[in-house]
């Protein structure tokens, strides 16, 4: 973008922004900004019995999410690419055309990693405004609040603190998705001892901001008048996950769910899109019950990977 | 099985000994209850319609702890006369709140209050499943309205209900709770069956697991993180207030309880 900068002040900015705007503030949120996206219940459709038709979903009204940091940011670009295989998905996109993002960041960063607009921070109350898409560019043109930039020097920019050593594991994806391919017959052990502290509650993937599996849930409202189809969030810990019609179960133990959870995110993901399905934002790692820390167990099994594969 | 051009199902409702808890959530579904007993055959309900029936139900719906030889036999012969049973709340899914009951220190109560040589009538409060195959139990103390809903639509449709398969932590990570664990707080939200919305956490207190245990819980990976902070008598104080008469506890968590080193 070759705009002039921006600079706007943060309260301000928010406070103008939510009397023109639906605005979410995410920044205090447990859960990943995908719930917008990708709610935990959707119905899919509303079946009139009596009239044989369709209902046609309540229309989506425009909404901006704000106070993403980069890696949420990051996330949903992958998210809207996943999402967009083999079909597009109806309901993610219904939605996602609908939304603004607005980023929020003392990172630095040289290539913007999604979202419409991004503040970046240059003292704590005044934020540089960059636009990243047109739908940024429309929404500042629509705000009083923005002005030309005073140039005040830019503040030490902060490092960001959450799970850097899995962050530089990311760069080095097929390494991390032959390792843990790897680690399933030749290190078994991880497994095992994961197996013995992990809950299974399924937290990790509701939290995570790439995880998208669903189930469906078919159901008739009780006065037999309309039927309706649910997605519901899913989560591949659970033994529902991999069950199938007929009751066979793929993976029969958590030990397997529970591997398939890395397998998806590390190895097949990989596979598919050349790119392994997390962006380090810390959201398990701090959410599990149990205290389970992928990127310490990531580290575990590269560590142990290189060393029985140095030729 | 029933679909809607045939004939309306025949439910029975009975209660034995519990709080009514279960029952009143059925009457305050309101509406939802017109529709229900509109498509619905429903009999013998105590506090609904005074429609006495005689078998065969397509399902008798119960709520409450058998406690007596009486309520037992009925529910034997409730049994022979239904397709399904089918149990309502806590009480009779897993005896709940009466299972808690601790025959020694019942011993000394009676013979405090009653005299030595009074005899109690009362047997020790089991869930349904203790006499009788049971086909569904709709959990909760007290259910949950739209699970209750939920469980007789799919009656309705011809389908067996299901259970939810995943813990009480989906709902609670839904409702923006912080994890009380992480916390160093008592919760069995993790083998808990969802279903009730975290209620309890919301309001700030554990989960007790009224829902009952989920399929395939990881109760000894449980069983350590509790020790972390809480001592085995604390847990076992919180863990008998549903958990006291089902198998789960006494075979998997107690010995877990047991097993547990530093
Ligand atoms: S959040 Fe932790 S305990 Fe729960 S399923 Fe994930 S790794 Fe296991
Ligand atoms: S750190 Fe965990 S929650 Fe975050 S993207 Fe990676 S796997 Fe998902
Ligand atoms: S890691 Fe598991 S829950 Fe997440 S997207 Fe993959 S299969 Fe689904
Ligand atoms: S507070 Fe309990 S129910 Fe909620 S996430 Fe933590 S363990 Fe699960
Ligand atoms: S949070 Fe636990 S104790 Fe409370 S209603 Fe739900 S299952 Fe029952």
């Amino acid at each position: 973008m070759t705009t002039a900068p921006l600079q706007i002040n943060l309260n301000g900015f928010l406070n103008e922004l939510k009397k023109k705007f639906v605005v979410i503030d995410c920044r205090k949120n447990i859960l990943a900004p995908k719930q917008y996206l990708f709610p935990a219940q959707e119905t899919a459709f509303n079946f009139d019995i009596k009239k044989s038709r369709l209902k046609t979903l309540p229309p989506i009204k425009p909404f901006i999410l704000f106070g993403l940091p980069l890696r949420d940011l990051e996330a949903i670009t992958r998210l809207d690419e996943i999402m967009s295989r083999p079909n597009k998905n109806y309901y993610y996109f219904r939605r996602r055309s609908k939304t603004t993002i607005i980023g929020l960041t003392d990172e630095q960063f040289n290539i913007p990693p999604g979202g419409d607009l991004i503040l970046q921070k240059l003292s704590p109350k005044d934020f540089a405004v960059m636009p990243v898409t047109a739908k940024g560019t429309v929404l500042i043109k629509k705000m009083a609040l923005a002005r030309p930039s005073k140039n005040i020097p830019a503040s030490q920019y902060a490092e960001n603190k959450t799970m850097p050593k899995l962050r530089l594991l990311l760069q080095d994806a097929e390494m991390l998705k032959d390792a843990v391919a790897w680690s399933w017959k030749n290190y078994p052990q991880i497994w095992d001892e994961l197996a013995k502290i992990c809950l299974g509650c399924g937290i990790c993937a509701y939290v995570c901001p790439l995880c998208h599996c669903f189930s469906t849930e078919d159901s008739m409202d009780i006065a037999g008048k309309s039927c309706k189809r649910c997605q519901n969030w899913a989560a591949c810990t659970l033994p529902e996950f991999s069950r199938v019609a007929g009751g066979h179960n793929f993976h029969k133990t958590l030990k397997e769910r529970y591997y398939n959870w890395f397998y998806h995110k590390f190895a097949r993901s990989y596979e598919e899109f050349g790119e392994p399905q997390c962006v380090a934002c810390g959201r398990c790692q701090a959410a599990c019950p149990a205290r389970i820390d992928i990127e310490k167990i990531l580290i575990n099994i590269t560590q142990k990977y290189k060393i029985a594969n140095r030729a | 099985m029933q679909n809607r051009f045939s004939k309306k199902l025949k439910i029975a409702i009975y209660d034995f000994t519990d709080c009514e808890g279960c029952e009143v959530k059925l009457v305050s579904i309101k509406e939802r209850l017109v529709h229900l007993a509109d498509r619905f055959n429903i009999v013998n309900w105590r506090l609904g319609q005074e429609k006495i029936k005689d078998g065969p139900y397509a399902a008798a719906i119960i709520e409450g702890t058998p406690v007596t030889q009486d309520e037992i036999d009925l529910l034997r012969e409730l049994r022979e006369k239904s397709k399904l049973i089918i149990s309502l709340g806590a009480c009779a899914s897993i005896a709940g709140i009466p299972g808690i009951m601790n025959k020694s220190e019942r011993k000394k109560w009676y013979a405090k209050i009653y005299g030595a040589n009074y005899k109690p009538k009362g047997i020790d409060a089991l869930p349904l499943s203790a006499y009788v195959k049971v086909n569904h139990m709709i959990h909760g103390c007290p259910v949950d309205e739209d699970e209750l809903v939920r469980t007789l639509e799919e009656l309705l449709s011809g389908k067996t209900p299901r259970y939810r398969r995943y813990s009480v932590c989906l709902e609670c990570k839904l409702a923006g709770n912080q994890c009380r664990l992480l916390h160093k707080k008592i919760c069995f939200g993790p083998i808990t069956q969802g279903g009730c919305k975290a209620i309890c956490i919301s309001g700030g207190s554990p989960c007790y697991g009224c829902f009952g245990v989920r399929e395939e819980a990881n109760i000894p990976a449980l069983v350590k993180i509790l020790r972390r902070f809480a001592s085995e008598k604390e847990i076992n104080n919180h863990v008998t207030m549903f958990f006291n008469q089902i198998p789960e506890y006494k075979n998997v968590f107690k010995q877990a309880l047991k097993n547990y080193k530093k």
